[in-house]
């Protein structure tokens, strides 16, 4: 089980997070739904060590990982596909997914996570992961990168920005195939019909925890008071 | 095609091309080639289309390359430059004229492995005849000791194209200096990628220039240079922008890791107002973004830069 207790994060003297309570429990799936600025990416760096917290802690399975980092975190099982994937000038499709060969897996495995992800094998496995990809493609690689390790957490921040017409639906080929694997999703969002694919969501504002619930439930009250009420206001 | 006195030098050339995982079927005889070593010419063979006249000059050689008209070949030509010794002093001339409407490739190999105390000097004087194409590539195996100067002019006549790729990353650059000019004809076509590793103490001077002489001519000179420990970088790219609509641009990425002393200075200069230039440089160390990608799949920051930097430089 993944946990933050009371975590809070401060940046240039900017209040981003306080008392962020959430638990991540194995089997289920997650979003954590919110408009832009709410704080929604900076919790999924605190889960990935990419940012420490200012106060409070990570536990994972019980014990406290707030100071690991984050190839420790991912050692442990955590691990995130970002909202914005860099380029990678020289490196191809197939040697990212395999990390330079460090993740021993076969062609065949290969090719399913690209196509799953809706990009055919053959036309993607051998190309180079630079500018000549256009950033869905990117993000489509980077997906299927987490498909292939198989962690026992995935976070996915705004799995569908940058992608096609086709992207609710990959979110839940994803969501199934995740399930299957047995790895927990978190995927962050303001879309409430990517939030509504999940089994759970947090909906958070201006750094701050609303609702927690149900997705459909945390979705409905989502729609009905987002942008009508004074966080926004109160958090500058 | 091999003096008889000159076997054992040829074999021990084989023995590293095989050890250094290269490409030993351009020893082959449908294969146009000159293998030198020292001041010697150990081996040449021409095929159709490709005449190779090569000269043993005082400390090397001299060569011209010469192709037809309407040359296509499917192999490419063979420039194999050798030192098995120590210590020494070499240099080596090479004149390649193509002709027009011709395909070809040029895959040059400079083979120092046992270098403690030696300089390699290299000048190159290029033609691609009209709308010829020619791809030249330079690949390095170098011991400890190499001072190597290289000077390379270009020249693309009309509507030819030239890609010119020089890579010395599995071995030490000690001391480089790397001069290429070239020069474009209307609606010619010039691309030049470097990829340098320097390391330890060593000393690389790198100076590209693109002279974009004629109208609709276009070019891109792209240099990657990866410095480490105490080692010192100049990077000079250099386009000039003189025929209408000419386009060029210039691209220097530099990552720095260690005590290492880098710079990089790019010179546009327009004198037509219908042509344009542009510049994109980087120095610094690898992308943060790059690095924690790939360490939140469970790769050390050590296994993820080495990753990063294996694909800047093509290995």
């Amino acid at each position: 089980m993944l946990c933050l207790r009371n975590v809070g994060y401060v940046r240039d003297g900017r209040r981003i997070l306080q008392g962020i309570n959430m638990t991540f429990r194995e089997g289920m799936s997650y979003s954590i739904l919110g408009p832009n600025g709410a704080g929604k990416s900076t919790i999924a760096r605190i889960i990935m060590g990419e940012l420490k917290p200012t106060s409070g802690q990570v536990l994972f399975d019980g014990s406290d990982i707030t100071e690991l980092g984050v190839t420790e975190r991912a050692r442990l099982g955590i691990s995130m596909a970002w909202q914005y994937f860099t380029d990678y000038e020289g490196i191809r499709v197939r040697e990212y997914l395999t990390l330079g060969g460090k993740l021993k897996v076969g062609e065949d495995e290969i090719r399913e996570a690209l196509e799953l992800v809706g990009l055919p094998y053959e036309l993607y496995a051998g190309r180079f992961i630079d500018k000549t990809l256009s950033g869905g493609e990117r993000k489509r690689v980077e997906l299927a990168s987490l498909l292939l390790l198989k962690p026992r957490y995935a976070i996915l921040d705004e799995p569908d920005s940058g992608l096609d017409i086709t992207a609710g639906e990959l979110v839940e080929e994803l969501l199934d195939r995740f399930k299957k694997a047995g790895t927990t999703v978190i995927i962050i969002t303001h879309h409430e019909e990517i939030a509504g694919k999940t089994d759970f969501a947090y909906f958070l504002c201006a750094g701050r925890l609303v609702k927690k619930g149900f997705s459909r439930e945390v979705v409905d009250y989502y729609r009905r008071t987002c942008g009508r009420c004074l966080f926004v206001e109160g958090s500058s | 095609m091999i003096k008889a006195d000159r076997v054992k030098e040829y074999e021990a050339l084989l023995d590293i091309y095989e050890r250094e995982g290269l490409n030993r079927s351009l020893f082959d005889d449908r294969v146009a080639a000159i293998i030198i070593s020292g001041s010697k010419i150990i081996g040449l063979n021409n095929v159709p289309g490709v005449e190779i006249k090569g000269e043993e000059i005082e400390n090397g050689v001299r060569a011209d390359v010469r192709i037809a008209d309407g040359v296509e070949l499917p192999f490419p030509i063979h420039l194999c430059t050798g030192y098995l010794k120590g210590e020494g002093h070499q240099r080596v001339e090479f004149n390649i004229t193509v002709g027009k409407n011709s395909k070809v490739k040029f895959t040059s190999h400079c083979i120092f492995p046992y270098a403690k105390d030696f300089t390699h000097e290299a000048v190159s004087r290029i033609t691609v005849g009209e709308n010829s194409s020619v791809l030249y590539e330079d690949e390095h195996i170098h011991g400890e000791g190499v001072r190597m100067i290289s000077r390379t002019e270009v020249e693309v006549k009309a509507g030819g194209r030239y890609t010119g790729r020089f890579s010395l990353t599995k071995h030490r650059a000690r001391e480089l200096k790397l001069e290429m000019t070239v020069k474009l004809a209307e609606m010619a076509i010039a691309e030049l990628a470097s990829k340098v590793k320097a390391v330890k103490d060593d000393s690389v001077e790198i100076r590209e220039v693109l002279l974009l002489e004629g109208a609709h001519s276009r070019g891109n000179l792209k240099s990657t240079v990866i410095a480490f420990d105490n080692s010192r970088v100049n990077v000079v790219n250099e386009a000039y922008g003189l025929g209408d609509y000419a386009k060029g641009h210039v691209e220097c990425h530099e990552i720095v890791k260690g005590r290492a002393d880098v710079q990089t200075v790019p010179l546009l200069r327009v004198r037509n107002d219908k042509a344009e230039l542009t510049h994109e440089a980087s120095i610094g160390r690898i992308n943060e973004a790059q690095l924690v990608q790939l360490m939140a799949k469970g790769l050390t920051e050590e296994e993820a830069a080495e990753l990063i930097i294996k694909g800047l430089l093509g290995e």
